[in-house]
């Protein structure tokens, strides 16, 4: 294009004959100069964040897949100890409910948040009255810290002083044991996972939403489609990169939550609310094992890794539908 | 002149970087803002500290600094729940800082791991005998010292005088001597359940955050020890150890303690006590500005811990520390020895309402802020720590115990665990650790 405009300004403003074959035929080194500008630049915006991903990101990958298989000495790793903290982690029972706690914990939560996403985003892209400020306030929890949103998930949640607790004691009802019982207590943990969440899935469902033409619906609706009907069999299918894009991502977010668990609970009582990931920071900066919080970092790479491929290559088609 | 697109892109990667690996340096903390690195004459020094300690380590700089014309300490605040994470980092990629504040259950992890300044040749046998004995022990490995005892502190029992009225308990021990024994001090929270609504609580034990040692106490005033004789292995399978965690589990059992209120509670004691939801708090002397602060409903006073075999008490408090690679060993461990002079030490304990390590204070009034009426307890209370509970509190396999000692408790508190099972759990873990 660029070309062409040029061709068109030396066309229109030069009083000079038209290019001879000769000239244009040196005009070919140019296309060439612009191609190799173009990778230049391509490099150019590349570069700087290819740089921070290997320094930050593949470089201490590495670091740590070589120090999984180290022995912890306290300050660093020393000695070689090849598959034994892999095996270790098999025959650790605390390894293993961290694991299946952190599986139920993304069964429930990405469900939960994509449904709840998706309904909001349907309540917002509707004539919902003051629907911006709504909008505002439900993504607001994720533009704020992690561990501020579990603190004030704390101040909701805490059994004795807690707000919910205080609503239930003042309406006569009975309170709820939210840091004393496991199941309570990883249900205080979902509640507030899922109040950090559904506000990026709702933005995310709702720019997909705002790209499905209003004529569909008309159609539908001249069809006698129901409401239901719209939203099940246009809505749902329509929004399928969206539903693609979070559940990768919901994935992604339940597999390494931390911080909430963290502040909430401690991954307690017992180990009821024990995720992978403080599971391995408790071994690497409690205890100080940290070939052995390496290994369960790598682990739980690897899980996110295979999630991702599956996904990725069973909805490789799903981007380009809708 | 002009600039090409490529050097535009070019210069914003190479700023990019240069913005990302300057942030990073925020992790490294050993630098410093105004180029002090180099300078022999510059010491960097972080800790955590509250409002008043932090005063207290500020004067202490300044006089420091006003003493020793041309050196600079230069001072960084870390919030206490990523001190020790961030000092690991940096002693892992060489940029710790010359000297750092830990306690006493952790310095043993540091210690052994010969990351800290042997202070050996820098205090002799007179200027060791200044400190508590006790207080020297807990900075010990190997027979050699490796950091000042700088301040202590210990828990005390705090309790609401008109709960305490309700439930007709007109008296409470007003010396070490006449302290409760355990059984009095049950009768006390039976009594208390009785007359006040379910949902509040007769105490709350102050374990919960990382304090779960503090249940040692308890093993301690039993006549029991978690490390043998050696500290090569456990003790705690024993009659004192059964008795302790009976002990204790009943305070669950029996709803003595609020449920939430186990080893990994998000919640603090002392929180526990000023929202007025139980009658009575073990809590150490360093929350009491918070308590006077926070509490406006009701009046409150304190007593000492209740005791069975013995009295015995929590190893709190911190001591300062340098690292093994200051650049200036000379100085750093002069900054130590004033920092430990009679004069600073009682200012900052008065500051921080906290307890000095010396011998020359024990006996001095100090100048508390808060509740002086009540400070004295703490002060006798700590006079129950052993040199033998020391020497296990702070041994070194303490910091991969604590965690196995925190899973445990949770276990026997919340989910019922039975008692030799957990004393078998933790006795495995103290093998292993110690082995």
């Amino acid at each position: 294009m660029s070309a062409d405009t040029s061709a068109r300004e030396e066309s229109t403003g030069s009083t000079r004959p038209p290019p001879s074959p000769a000239a244009t035929y040196t005009a070919r080194p140019g296309r060439a100069s612009r191609q190799r500008l173009s990778t230049g630049a391509a490099a150019g915006f590349l570069g700087p964040n290819l740089i921070l991903l290997g320094v930050f990101l593949f470089l201490p990958l590495g670091w740590a897949f070589l120090i999984s298989f180290q022995e912890s000495s306290g300050f660093g790793a020393s000695g070689w100890v090849g598959l034994e903290n892999y095996r270790r982690l098999v025959t650790d029972p605390t390894f293993w409910q961290s694991a299946l706690n952190t599986a139920a914990f993304t069964l429930i939560t990405v469900p939960s948040s994509l449904a709840l996403g998706l309904g909001l985003a349907v309540l917002m892209n509707s004539v919902l009255p003051g629907r911006r400020l709504f909008r505002t306030l439900i993504y607001l929890p994720m533009v704020i810290s992690g561990i501020a949103t579990a603190l004030m998930g704390v101040l909701l949640f805490d059994e004795a002083t807690g707000i919910v607790n205080k609503l239930l004691r003042e309406s006569g009802l009975a309170t709820v044991p939210w840091q004393s019982q496991g199941t309570a207590a990883f249900a205080s943990v979902i509640l507030v996972t899922l109040w950090i969440r559904v506000g990026f899935n709702m933005v995310i469902y709702l720019a997909g939403l705002q790209g499905i033409s209003p004529e569909l619906y008309e159609a539908a609706r001249l069809e006698g489609a129901s409401s239901w009907q719209q939203f099940r069999y246009l809505t749902v299918p329509l929004v399928g990169p969206s539903t693609f894009f979070l559940l990768i991502m919901d994935v992604i977010y339940s597999f390494q939550v931390f911080d909430t668990i963290f502040v909430m609970t401690g991954g307690g009582p017992g180990r009821s609310t024990s995720v992978l990931v403080t599971y391995a920071y408790e071994n690497g900066f409690v205890t100080r094992d940290q070939s052995y919080a390496a290994a369960i970092g790598i682990v739980i790479f690897l899980i996110t890794l295979v999630f991702t491929a599956i996904q990725w290559r069973g909805n490789r088609s799903r981007d380009t539908v809708g | 002149m002009t600039i090409s697109r490529r050097q535009i892109l070019g210069g914003a990667g190479f700023l990019a970087a240069a913005a990302a690996l300057n942030g990073c340096a925020g992790f490294s903390g050993g630098g410093t803002d105004d180029g002090g690195d180099g300078d022999a004459n510059t010491l960097t020094f972080t800790t955590w500290g509250s409002a008043a300690e932090e005063e207290g380590f500020r004067s202490g700089i300044a006089a420091f600094e006003a003493a020793n014309s041309g050196t600079k300490v230069e001072l960084n605040l870390v919030p206490y729940e990523q001190i020790f994470q961030n000092i690991d980092a940096q002693l892992q990629a060489g940029t710790a800082p010359d000297l750092f504040r830990v306690d006493y259950g952790t310095i043993g992890a540091y210690s052994s791991q010969d990351q800290l300044l042997d202070l050996s040749s820098y205090f002799d046998t007179a200027a060791a005998e200044e400190f508590l004995p006790a207080m020297w022990q807990a900075v010990q490995f190997d027979g050699k010292p490796f950091g000042v005892p700088h301040q202590t502190d210990t828990s005390a029992l705090v309790y609401r005088t008109d709960l305490f009225e309700q439930a007709g308990i007109t008296s409470v021990p007003d010396s070490l001597d006449s302290a409760w024994t355990w059984d009095e001090f049950r009768q006390v929270a039976e009594k208390l359940r009785g007359s006040i609504p379910d949902d509040l609580y007769p105490f709350v034990y102050n374990w919960q955050l990382g304090g779960s040692t503090r249940w040692l106490s308890w093993l301690f005033q039993a006549g029991g020890r978690l490390f043998d004789d050696g500290l090569t292995g456990s003790a705690i399978e024993s009659d004192a150890g059964t008795r302790a965690l009976e002990f204790t589990q009943g305070f669950f059992t029996d709803a003595l303690v609020p449920p939430s209120s186990s080893v990994k509670s998000s919640t603090y004691a002392d929180d526990a006590f000023s929202a007025g939801t139980t009658a009575m708090a073990f809590v150490g002397n360093f929350v009491l500005p918070g308590l006077e602060e926070n509490i406006k409903d009701f009046e409150w006073g304190a007593t000492y811990l209740p005791r069975d075999e013995r009295g015995a008490c929590d190893l709190g408090g911190n001591a300062l520390v340098a690292t093994k690679n200051a650049r200036n060993p000379e100085l750093a461990a002069e900054f130590l020895k004033f920092m430990t002079q009679p004069d600073q030490m009682s200012d900052f304990c008065a500051r921080a309402m906290e307890l000095p390590t010396l011998n020359s204070l024990v006996g001095t009034e100090l100048d508390y802020q808060t509740r002086p009426d009540i400070a004295g307890i703490f002060v006798e209370q700590a006079t129950t720590l052993e040199p033998g509970d020391v020497e296990q509190l702070t041994a070194p396999a303490m910091a991969a115990i604590n965690p196995k000692l925190r899973d445990e408790l949770e276990a026997a508190f919340t989910q019922g665990q039975p008692v030799d099972r957990t004393l078998a759990n933790i006795a495995a873990a103290v093998d292993a650790a110690a082995g």
